[in-house]
């Protein structure tokens, strides 16, 4: 069995039981794969029924420490393609390095763990600032992202507390999932459920938007213009949902 | 006049301040709409590259004083413009829930006098924190001259206050703003600095420096720092490289702003501040300003070679923030490692050292990255020079870090 492509039922807590199995059986796979995977010629799909503990959790924070484990589930979100094999070769390290396992960057699983959860945060912290809304004729406040990694679930706590008075929803265009918010909690649901095609943008809309506009057309000083710097700290790949950036584009 | 019209020439003439920060604020927030983000967070990047957090305006531009570097000095024949206190609410509010900013930038010309734009600056806030329940980050000047009674209710409603220098010394200041007294901002520093606390003031002071509008050097500004941070605990001193607005005999006739030094500055006040340097280290009477080619720490190192290369794997915390090319991070990650495992020159690139400028300094292991004949100042100088302007890389930008 050595040397198979094993599938995880996509949740995060579905893969540290898988893990925890394969560590247990001393089992190396030779690849780790949700259920959208298709396999090609040579690959020998095993499908493990495993009862599944929530226990696992804490099992894995004790083992390498509640730091380690939020890092592991960032790489989770990430859109690395073989972020499974890095967390299961970080577990199995993990298990004699334990709660120093981090300071261990000579270890290519270390390295790009903490690689890929730095590049999830990254993300999420941009996106906290880059985020725009409109409002809607409801008065409901509505923005689309197009994040590289499923960051959706980490950006709507903070907008839970920054905006608890509004409803608003935030949508990923790329997974075409969306984050609701209905001044108590936030649900994250599936795009296919929700439609907002006949739903118009509020009268007062357009008047702050271009306030919006004028005022940034108006902030940049003219000797001092710095395309490139502005392009390293804003990448053109957030422009597209930036009100502001609509006539550079 | 409409709004929008305001609104530009409102923000127009406030974007000379170089302040945007929007970090280190720990208030809670229970009610109403915001909250701050003690990392701070920018939510745009202007055409220059520069951080946009806040909506940055002033309440009017009317100005009794006449600074000569000032866009808004009184003889200027440019359109005037006032906000109601309930304009700004109007737009701050408008901004923030639709998460184009993180708060508010107030700044006024003088109207009147001292006292009576504080209170238009207090009646506004007041309004914004009390009516619109506001919770985000407010950023306001404080009016030098004005009553004390005043600046405490103007600290409690805000998250930074700031009072600019304006220029490094007294002469200066009589040369360019004789209106201005530095000695009543000062007074401000202090006052500021004995009452801050969780209510007032929460994130701490700032200031600012015009650099090249007078003929100080690099030295008599880099000593005017260091002596705000020790005196009054600044949390930033802001440097921003003149840009010629107004004509007049007393100002000099720039054909740039002096982007350079400024990034110099900014270089060397990170230095003081987080990496253990004195003044004196860096700059004396005898060699007074910044060498425009190499960064501030990389001169040091280089005019104390004899305490280099320094073997990373037994240096000290301090002797490692002392090496080109190692920060506060990667100085950190390198001290938990190698208690760990054995570093070689690999790992140190994925810590984040930035090899290309640290391998000219640093043993790993007792091994120097290049052939150890190369040790020498001029080939050492040479490089760091050209690392820095190959063209591609060449970047004038005004430092930044989340954490201040």
């Amino acid at each position: 069995m050595n040397n198979g492509c094993f599938i995880y039922e996509d949740t995060f807590l579905s893969l540290l039981n898988l893990i925890h199995y394969l560590l247990k059986n001393a089992i190396k796979p030779d690849k780790i794969k949700n259920t959208s995977y298709s396999p090609n010629l040579f690959d020998e799909v095993v499908h493990l029924t495993i009862l599944e503990e929530k226990e696992i959790f804490n099992k894995v924070i004790q083992l390498i420490g509640s730091y380690a484990t939020r890092a592991l589930y960032y790489v989770f979100l990430s859109n690395e393609e073989n972020k499974e094999l890095i967390l299961y070769y970080l577990l199995l390290n993990g298990q004699k390095y334990k709660d120093k396992i981090l300071f261990h960057r000579h270890l290519r699983c270390v390295s790009e763990t903490i690689r890929i959860s730095n590049y999830v945060i990254h993300e999420v912290h941009k996106y906290k600032g880059f985020v725009r809304f409109q409002e809607l004729e409801n008065h409901i406040l509505y923005a689309e992202v197009e994040p590289v990694n499923d960051v959706l679930e980490l950006i709507a706590p903070h907008f839970k507390k920054r905006l608890k008075n509004d409803y608003w929803i935030i949508k990923d265009v790329r997974r075409n999932r969306l984050s609701l918010y209905d001044k108590k909690n936030y649900y994250l649901v599936s795009g296919h459920e929700f439609s907002l095609e006949t739903t118009l943008k509020s009268h007062e809309e357009q008047k702050v938007e271009e306030l919006w506009k004028a005022f940034y057309k108006t902030i940049g000083i003219q000797e001092r213009k710095n395309e490139r710097c502005r392009m390293n700290f804003m990448p053109k790949k957030y422009w597209k949902y930036m009100l502001e950036m609509e006539d550079e584009l | 006049m409409e709004l929008k019209e305001k609104l530009q020439i409102l923000a127009d003439s406030a974007k000379y301040d170089a302040s945007c920060s929007s970090s280190g604020s720990h208030r809670k927030t229970t009610h109403g709409i915001g909250n701050v983000a003690v990392s701070g967070i920018c939510h745009s990047f202007s055409s220059d590259g520069r951080c946009i957090s806040l909506l940055k305006i002033l309440l009017t531009n009317c100005c009794i004083f006449d600074c000569k570097y000032c866009l808004n000095r009184k003889n200027n024949t440019i359109k005037r413009a006032i906000f109601t206190p309930e304009e700004i609410c109007e737009v701050t509010i408008n901004f923030y829930r639709r998460n184009y900013i993180e708060g508010l930038f107030l700044s006024s010309g003088i109207v009147k006098s001292p006292d009576y734009t504080m209170e238009l600056l207090i009646e506004t806030l007041r309004l914004l924190r009390k009516k619109y329940h506001f919770g985000g980050y407010i950023h306001a000047k404080a009016i030098p001259g004005a009553s004390e009674k005043l600046l405490k209710e103007l600290g409690s409603l805000v998250d930074r206050l700031s009072a600019n220098i304006e220029l490094p010394t007294e002469n200066g200041l009589k040369l360019l703003a004789p209106n201005k007294d530095s000695s009543k901002v000062h007074k401000i520093m202090q006052y500021v600095k004995t009452n801050q606390n969780n209510q007032y003031v929460p994130a701490g002071q700032s200031t600012q420096m015009i650099i090249g509008a007078t003929k100080e050097s690099d030295l008599e500004i880099m000593e005017k720092s260091s002596h705000l941070y020790d005196t009054y605990h600044l949390k930033r001193v802001f440097y921003s490289a003149y840009i010629p607005v107004n004509k007049d005999s007393l100002l000099p006739s720039l054909e740039k702003p002096p982007l350079k030094r400024e990034n110099r500055l900014y270089q060397a006040d990170f230095l003081l501040r987080f990496y253990h340097f004195k003044v004196k280290d860096l700059l004396n009477p005898d060699n007074p300003n910044f060498n425009i080619l190499v960064d501030p720490k990389a001169d040091w190192a280089l005019r104390h070679l004899d305490e280099f290369p320094k073997e990373v794997t037994t240096s000290s915390y301090h002797d490692l923030l002392k090496i080109p090319g190692i920060g506060v991070k990667s100085a950190k990650r390198i001290i938990y490692s190698r208690r760990v495992f054995k570093l070689c020159f690999d790992d140190l690139k994925k810590m984040g050292v930035v090899l290309k400028r640290a391998k000219y300094f640093i043993t790993c292991g007792g091994k120097y990255f290049l052939d150890s004949s190369l040790f020498k100042k001029e080939f050492i100088e040479k490089n760091l020079v050209l690392e820095e302007f190959i063209p591609e890389k060449k970047e004038f930008e005004q430092l930044r870090l989340f954490n201040e």
